[in-house]
């Protein structure tokens, strides 16, 4: 357990220099704030949660209720920006003349060398649109919604976490939850569609058992088999996608549909 | 759109303003004319409000109709309610008090730091909509608010594949996803636009507004430094992906799942509304009966937010409490600092059971 949230604390550290300008800070401001109400907020409060959290017995009890994956919650309980930023300030403030700006720049450019530019993260992209979701998700869902019912459609991993995001008429046989590793969950119908090559002697039937409406498939992929034997036509594209339709699947649409 | 997005100012900017002067009717009406408290203070009314209407109709799988429509007596009543105390207040008391200024950087106004805090706060605001954030668990978030806007049912889908399900009650204790709904409902937007655009604004901006808030209690002399601690404190959340746990990266990334409302706002707030009992405890003043709302609105609002924010509020405020009565020998503030956990305390039982 110990471990576990040593672990834990380290990875939520990143490259750790922020946390550690955070615990400087805490050391300055113990010993030079002298105003007990920002003492006991930003030294004694967190001094008792960083106990807490690296208590045993009671990350055990969070373990056993709210699970391990968010344990390191507990850590934004302390005021990190809030006290550098803080601290930055009260050291602007014992600075005189010229000195006030250089530790400006300085305190700056410590701060922003020591953490990472959070649009760089590499999921952050541009946004194709206002919804946020990749534009071949709007068209294709558009695509095949059909008025007053549900749809089923196999989607290739990429999309499965936006289309339902877009579409609450768009159902799945395997979502989001087939993208997470540690869920292990397993699906040979994904397996089939993520497969280098494409065999529809193994695809097809199985997206039929699923009751797959629509079969979404990468233009780049190489198929195997011929789509017309397993009653699949042409229903339209995307610049990267194929929609087919298994002609097996009844789609009716309902008469009190607008 | 432009309607839609008028309707979502008035719901998200103005009406959290109207409602926001109820505290300072209630006792500490310098709190009027603090425009950032009244619309932050306003919000968690409403907040609250919704979590104690909607939790039991989810446990009940009700329609999300009765949500709204219960919703929308609770914002009227509190306008109205807003409107009558209003009335009362007297024109004098007012102008007295706008001299005075609250927890407002008037002094500061001048001081050439603000532009580069705005500008980066534009900077901020303008990403939020133009970049997006790839992230696995809007497939959860976003899809129960799309499916309940649509369908009318609460948390019966499954929101990765679809299909009905059993209620899920655990999640449903935190219905910041039906809130999301509300507003698609609302403004006509479509929730996945709500989720990803106009809510990262929103909450971004407020997020401001707190740091603001507690700047002006930890720099009351307005001497330039409020405007500096807010840079700072921009700067630290734009160099705040150093892991992908922040609360930094969770507000910027994922501003619109409720739990990076309860990192970035409700955790800050409460931080607030705590400087300002020990200030008061410090300085021998009474605490108002307006002080008490604001937090009980925080503690519930941290409920609808996550399920987690239950454990995490009561830490806080227990803690604060138990350590503000030791070194004040104020052992009064913890019965009410304790009642105002009772919500919380009561969620995180109904947790353990669902669960």
């Amino acid at each position: 357990m110990w471990s576990d949230v040593v672990e834990l604390f380290r990875e939520y550290m990143g490259t750790g220099l922020i946390v550690i300008w955070y615990l400087l800070s805490l050391v300055y401001l113990f010993i030079k704030e002298k105003r007990t109400p920002f003492r006991i907020l930003f030294v004694y409060v967190p001094l008792i949660l960083l106990l807490l959290y690296f208590n045993p017995l009671f990350a055990s009890v969070v373990y056993g209720v709210a699970g391990s994956e968010i344990y390191y919650r507990i850590l934004w309980l302390l005021p990190v920006t809030v006290v550098i930023a803080y601290t930055c300030v009260q050291i602007y403030g014992e600075l005189k003349g010229v000195k006030k700006s250089l530790w400006v720049m300085a305190a700056t450019l410590l701060l922003a060398a020591s953490g990472r530019f959070v649009y760089d993260d590499p999921y952050f992209h541009e946004a194709e649109n206002l919804y946020h979701v990749p534009e071949s998700v709007v068209d294709i869902c558009d695509a095949i919604e059909v008025p007053g019912r549900e749809v089923m459609a196999v989607f290739p991993i990429e999309l499965v976490q936006y289309v339902r995001q877009y579409s609450p008429v768009v159902c799945m046989p395997y979502g989001r939850e087939i993208t997470v590793e540690r869920w292990n969950h397993l699906d040979e119908l994904c397996d089939a569609m993520e497969a280098e090559q494409i065999d529809l002697a193994l695809l097809a039937p199985l997206a039929k058992a699923a009751g797959c409406h629509f079969i979404i498939l990468r233009q780049d992929k190489e198929l195997i088999g011929r789509v017309e034997d397993y009653h699949w036509v042409w229903f339209g594209g995307t610049e990267d996608y194929t929609i087919y339709r298994d002609m097996d699947i009844p789609l009716e649409i309902p008469e009190s549909a607008p | 759109m432009v309607i839609q997005i008028l309707i979502l100012i008035l719901v998200l900017g103005i009406i959290p303003l109207l409602v926001g002067g109820i505290p300072g009717y209630l006792g500490d009406n310098k709190m009027l004319f603090s425009l950032p408290l009244r619309w932050v203070g306003g919000q968690f009314l409403l907040w609250a409000g919704f979590q104690l209407i909607c939790v039991p109709l989810v446990l009940q799988e009700r329609n999300f109709s009765v949500v709204v429509a219960l919703y929308w007596g609770f914002i009227f009543a509190l306008i109205l309610l807003v409107s009558a105390m209003g009335i009362r207040q007297r024109a004098r008391q007012m102008s007295v008090h706008l001299k005075r200024g609250y927890d407002s950087g008037s002094e500061d106004s001048l001081s050439l730091l603000w532009l580069p805090f705005l500008g980066i706060l534009l900077y901020q605001l303008i990403q939020a909509v133009r970049m997006t954030y790839g992230d696995g668990d809007d497939a959860f978030y976003v899809a129960v608010s799309t499916i309940t806007d649509n369908a009318e049912t609460m948390y019966q889908k499954l929101p990765y594949t679809g299909g009905g399900t059993e209620l899920d009650a655990r999640h449903g204790l935190a219905p910041f996803p039906i809130w999301i709904a509300f507003l698609a409902r609302v403004s006509g937007m479509p929730a996945v636009t709500v989720a990803h655009v106009a809510l990262p604004v929103v909450l971004i901006s407020m997020t401001y507004a707190v740091f603001y808030l507690l700047g002006c209690r930890l720099f009351p002399e307005r001497d330039g430094k409020l405007p500096l601690f807010l840079i700072f404190t921009e700067i630290l959340v734009l160099f705040g992906d150093y892991s992908y746990y922040t609360v930094e990266n969770f507000m910027i990334a994922r501003s619109r799942q409720g739990k990076a409302a309860l990192g970035s706002i409700v955790i800050p707030f409460i931080l607030y509304l705590l400087l300002v009992l020990l200030q008061r405890l410090q300085e021998r003043e009474k605490i108002p009966l307006s002080f008490y709302l604001l937090l009980l609105s925080a503690t519930i609002t941290g409920c609808l937010c996550s399920t987690l924010g239950a454990l995490l509020i009561c830490m806080m405020v227990g803690i604060t409490g138990a350590v503000g009565a030791v070194c004040y020998h104020e052992r009064r503030i913890l019965l009410p600092m304790a009642t105002c956990c009772i919500p919380c305390v009561c969620y995180a039982l109904l947790y353990l059971i669902f669960d």
